[in-house]
């Protein structure tokens, strides 16, 4: 009668039929009775005063209009996952006095239609004094280059800003000097530059706001944390925390970008504050290519090695290119020094120094790694340098060099350490090699032909979200109640947000496989910012490993109360009762350990417990996890390089994934195999480039402009392979942590490595184009 | 620009037949509608500020099917691209039109745009214009004054610009029969599969034994129009097929032709690819017309 767990078994996903039958609710789908539509008036200027905004003849045509002169001057940054002290904000609801980037929000106006809003939008005349702009981030750091800013919130504190640069932050750890200066030890070095992409997550940023009758407002949009979004709409808007509700709505994906609480909501608040009715903004696609882009990185890289290929020490200088505001490149450059420190050992002499500069471009925020697959790229390239030049077999020199078990882990930055406890990286090394059949590849130099192959391999991993066992910049907890049910099935109420990865169908078996019941008797219940307490935001591949763990916790509290008030009814210790699902009864049964002599359901335990007015049996709390295991990935990736056109394929794909126990195994190969479409996106194909007269993004915000890989642009089914390593985490549920953003951490550095392994061509610039690929071939071969 | 919406009104009209259509045509700043794949697309970027109706033309019967004859192949100007690449006689007799046609955009794109669409925007990427050309196809239009039939290659004029006047239709595209041991075949490079060409390039052949009797040459994405190459492909004519010949005239045309840089692609990438596509193409075209090499 014990029955087969539920976490780690295929299952249905919950929102699976919503989805395909176009039946799940997204923001954009909220109409509310006497809901107008916004729309958002943007710059088409990179630099710009904004001398005067005259809206009359919108109004005369029955527009709202909102402008500087109706929002709050308070600073904010969208961000709000890092600690007061280590959030650096520096723009206001609308641009008080300039605009600072192509597609930055100006005004807004609402009417009946969006057609109407958009007219209205049209008649509206701001007039600007054009400023000198500035695009790239080493000319903005030059004495007399245009200056974005005079003063921003550094934290607690205001303060000047010196030739944009927005952020410095360094990291040191033992003596990367010495390190290098030992006899034997040779130095390798290189430069990277990292593109910068924008997500294409499927839903545009939405928002529909509704001001009720007590003065509160109902928010509904898109977001990875409803507490966040509440935190700074309160901010901006004036109202009490229990005023603002926001709602836990589907995503259509977010891929970091709604980490943030997103422009578009707090404008569509105030503007449905000012119009006294419900309003909704949708953005275009366009509108959101101008929202949020990753974050474009130069690295230069120093590694030394000693002559037993031992990394005795590494050493970073960053330059990141934000855009016009901060959405935490603070976090961001801490995040890239300990993602750095994590990859391997290097006798702990670390040194990291990043500078973040602010050009008038759009804001860059997380996206799927947050940093990880920057550097992952720089460091696996460079370490497959050290390998081929050396003649060392590169799985050999990882196995000798990665963090594992025992070793510290950086899991946010250097604040944010813990001891990896549960790690797949030897698993995905040395049975990958032969699987791939990776130990028979052969040099470039007995390559030849016009199709060239070539094997690639990189490994990578990412944090399990942000715990740890101090607090560090970051917040890490979350909240969950659940109930029993009289009939025996669960209500289950977290804040904790799904953005299309399954986070909702873990938790719902997370608490089916505690409480016992099967995962039909479980409810995801509605929850908003008024009924749940705080979860920080689906984010830093924390879903299941602390959203989760905060579900487990409070379903375990919860079995305890089960069992007691089974016992009060059986007259029986709690201790001596036991917990069963039973899939015939269809819930939970509680019984007596060893010989079975009583047994009750839990729906007539808790039916019980309602007819003798006992209370219900439920429980709420808070949890935060003392840990941050890493999830390992590994890739092995086949190339075959076009030396005429410059094209490459990938027509072969490996990939190991390290997430502890696999809670869902279909969504599991669904996040390696999306992510390494994104990742070959990231390699091979986009980018996003400006017009240096404009300051416009080339593509206009079109997706006809912007392509990334489709079905076409992957290997074949059967080539493209996902295998799981066989590892437990103590401290997850049921063995459990991440691999979101992992997935994509070393596609890239993997698909690099294969090329070079093909032509012998090292490219350190994404995207590797074909336009550049035939360049250097041709460069190589003296054309 | 906002592309979800049409900030715009206008009248919609969608006749039955094709008389009434040349009658509305004859209105002010009328925009005629196919698939709506290039119209719509132009509307929601506010670059049709002028129209004043749209005329769907989706409904007439007589423009849209392919009819396949001892004449050669009718398709009329509504027949969308999907419904003409999986035709069993555009399969076998105008194979280098089928390989445009699944080399363009994605599918659903396919099941809306159309044949007349695609030529009458004129783009210089339009990839059905390659084959429609080397295939010795013909443009017919209609207006009020009556019929006009142009010879595909002179159709183009520049961007989004043809010989198509105001208040005519273009009602069908046809090809001809093409003559034994000839061949054809249309090659294009894009950055993911489903795009619009950074070059194109479309070859025909014909075969006497091993010598080439007839060579065409197209190429799209290289000038203000698509573009045939008849000096170039003249040179073909008379000699005898190998790969260093083909090499030899992908050689001339990637030297002749003068592309641009643009968000798709570099001129010095598309001179370089030209170098091996046309070569490629030739050697397809060449076996399609029976030939060895
Ligand atoms: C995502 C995307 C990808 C695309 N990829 C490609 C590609 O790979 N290759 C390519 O060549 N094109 C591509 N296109 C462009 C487009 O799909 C084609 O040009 C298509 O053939 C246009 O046909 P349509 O019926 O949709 O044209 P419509 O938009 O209906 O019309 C286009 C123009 O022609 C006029 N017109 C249409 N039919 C007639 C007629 N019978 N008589 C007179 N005037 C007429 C219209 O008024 C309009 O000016 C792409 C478009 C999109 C949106």
């Amino acid at each position: 009668m014990v029955e087969k767990r539920i976490v780690g078994t295929e299952t249905p996903r919950l929102d699976g039929v919503a989805k395909v039958t176009g039946a799940q609710m997204y923001s954009s789908d909220v109409h509310l009775p006497n809901m107008m539509c916004g729309v958002i008036m943007r710059s088409p200027h990179p630099h710009a005063k904004i001398i005067s905004i005259d809206t009359s003849a919108a109004e005369a045509m029955g527009a709202i209009c909102l402008t500087r002169d109706d929002v709050s001057t308070y600073m904010y940054n969208e961000r709000l996952v890092s600690v007061p002290s280590a959030t650096y904000r520096d723009r206001t609801l609308l641009p008080i006095e300039r605009v600072r980037h192509v597609g930055e929000p100006v005004m807004a106006v609402a009417h009946e239609t969006e057609e109407l809003a958009y007219k209205a939008m049209q008649l509206v005349k701001v007039e600007y004094e054009v400023l000198p702009f500035v695009l790239d981030p080493e000319e903005a750091m030059k004495d007399g280059a245009p200056q974005l800013y005079d003063e921003i919130w550094y934290g607690l504190e205001k303060g000047k800003v010196h030739n944009n640069k927005g952020v410095i932050r360094n990291v040191e750890e033992g003596n990367v000097d010495e390190a290098f200066a030992a006899p034997g030890v040779k130095v390798y070095e290189s430069d990277f530059t990292l593109n910068r992409i924008y997500h294409n997550q499927l839903e545009t940023k939405t928002a529909v706001c509704a001001m009720q009758p007590d003065g509160s407002i109902d928010v509904y949009s898109t977001t990875q944390s409803i507490h966040g979004s509440r935190i700074i709409i309160s901010k901006l808007l004036g109202l009490p925390f229990c005023k603002v509700n926001v709602k836990k709505m589907a995503i259509g994906g977010g891929f970091g970008s709604s980490i943030q609480i997103n422009t578009v909501t707090p404008i569509c608040a105030a503007l449905a504050q000012k119009a006294k009715r419900p309003v909704r903004i949708a953005s275009s696609r366009e509108e959101d290519f101008y929202s949020h882009h990753k974050y474009p990185t130069k690295f230069h890289l120093r590694l030394g090695v000693d002559p037993e290929g031992t990394l005795v020490g590494g050493h970073v200088t960053a330059l990141v290119d934000f855009g016009a505001h901060q959405i935490q490149p603070l976090a961001y450059m801490g995040c890239v020094s300990g993602w750095f420190a994590d990859m391997y050992k290097y006798n702990n002499n670390i040194r990291f120094e990043g500078t973040a500069v602010y050009t008038n471009k759009t804001p860059c925020c997380a996206m799927q790694g947050y940093g990880n697959p920057q550097i992952n790229f720089c460091v696996e390239s460079l370490v497959d340098e050290i390998c081929n030049d050396n003649g060392w077999d590169v799985v050999d020199f990882k196995l000798k060099n990665y963090r594992g078990v025992g070793d510290e882990f950086w899991g946010q930055g250097p604040t944010i350490r813990s001891i990896i406890k549960s790690c797949g990286v030897e698993q995905s090394l040395v049975e990958g090699r032969e699987k791939f059949k990776f130990n028979e590849r052969t040099p470039y130099t007995e390559k030849s032909g016009r199709f060239r192959t070539g094997t690639g391999l990189a490994r990578g991993f990412h944090c399990s979200g942000t715990g740890g066992p101090s607090e560090g910049e970051v917040i890490d907890f979350s909240s969950c109640m659940i109930k029993i049910n009289e009939d025996g099935s669960i209500d289950v109420l977290t804040p904790l947000m799904d953005h299309g990865g399954g986070t909702w169908d873990a938790v719902a078996k997370i608490a089916a496989d505690t409480l016992c019941v099967p995962l039909d008797m479980v409810g995801l219940s509605p929850a908003e910012t008024r009924s749940t307490g705080f979860d920080v935001a689906t984010h830093a591949t924390r879903g299941i490993y602390c959203g989760g763990a905060a579900v487990y916790h409070v379903a375990k509290k919860v079995k305890e109360k089960l069992l007691e008030v089974a016992g009060r009814i059986m007259l029986e210790n709690p201790s001596d009762l036991e917990v069963v699902r039973d899939d015939e009864l269809g819930q939970a049964v509680v019984r007596t350990k060893g010989y079975h002599r009583k047994s009750m359901t839990a729906g007539e335990i808790a039916d019980h417990a309602r007819i003798f007015s006992w209370g219900t049996i439920a429980y709420t709390d808070s949890y935060r996890q003392k840990n941050c295991p890493p999830c390992f990935v590994t890739h092995f990736v086949e190339v075959e390089v076009d030396t005429e056109t410059g094209e490459v394929k990938t027509p072969r794909v490996l990939m190991y994934a390290d997430c502890g126990t696999c809670v869902n195994p279909q969504l599991l190969e669904g996040q390696l195999v999306g992510s390494y479409n994104r990742g070959i996106g990231y390699a091979l194909y986009e980018d996003l480039p400006h017009d240096p007269k404009t300051g416009e993004l080339a593509c206009k915000g079109l997706l006809v402009n912007y392509k990334t890989p489709t079905s076409y642009e992957m290997p074949s089914i059967a080539n493209t392979k996902v295998e799981v390593c066989d590892t437990y985490e103590p401290t997850g549920p049921f063995g459990a942590k991440g691999i979101g953003e992992a997935a994509l951490a070393s596609v890239s550095a993997a698909v690099g490595n294969a090329i070079y392994n093909a032509i012998g061509i090292r490219f350190t610039e994404l995207p590797i184009l074909p336009e550049k690929v035939l360049a250097a071939i041709k460069e190589k071969e003296g054309k | 620009m906002n592309t979800r919406i049409i900030p715009k009104e206008y009248n919609y009209t969608a006749p039955q037949t094709l008389a009434e259509a040349l009658d509305i045509l004859k209105q002010k700043n009328v925009r005629v509608l196919a698939g709506g794949t290039d119209l719509i697309v132009r509307l929601k970027m506010g670059s049709e500020e002028a129209m004043e109706t749209m005329l769907d033309i989706k409904r007439i019967p007589e423009l849209k099917g392919i009819a396949y004859c001892e004449k050669g192949a009718h398709i009329g100007a509504t027949t969308a691209l999907a419904d003409i690449e999986e035709n069993a006689e555009i399969i076998k007799n105008y194979p280098a039109l089928r390989d445009a046609l699944v080399a363009m955009a994605a599918i659903a794109v396919r099941h809306m745009g159309t044949i007349g669409g695609n030529f009458v925007n004129a783009s210089p990427v339009a990839d059905t214009a390659g084959p429609v050309m080397v295939y010795g196809g013909q443009v017919h239009l209609k207006g009020p004054e009556g019929e006009r039939v142009i010879p595909a290659d002179e159709f183009f004029v520049g961007p989004g610009k043809s010989q198509l006047k105001e208040g005519e239709l273009l009602t069908a595209i046809t090809l001809p029969v093409q003559p034994a041991d000839s061949g054809a075949a249309f090659f294009k490079k894009t950055r993911v599969k489903p795009d619009i060409s950074k070059i194109s390039t479309t070859v025909y052949v014909e075969r006497d034994g091993e010598t080439i009797t007839n060579c065409r040459i197209a190429m799209g994405a290289v000038a203000a129009k698509p573009i045939t190459l008849p000096e170039i492909a003249k040179e073909a004519i008379g000699k005898k097929a190998s790969k260093a010949l083909f090499a030899e005239m992908a050689a001339k045309v990637a030297d002749t032709i003068k592309p641009i840089d643009d968000i798709r692609s570099t001129a010095e990438y598309r001179k370089a690819v030209a170098n091996v596509m046309v070569a490629e193409a030739f050697e397809v075209a060449w076996k399609r017309a029976g030939g060895a090499l």
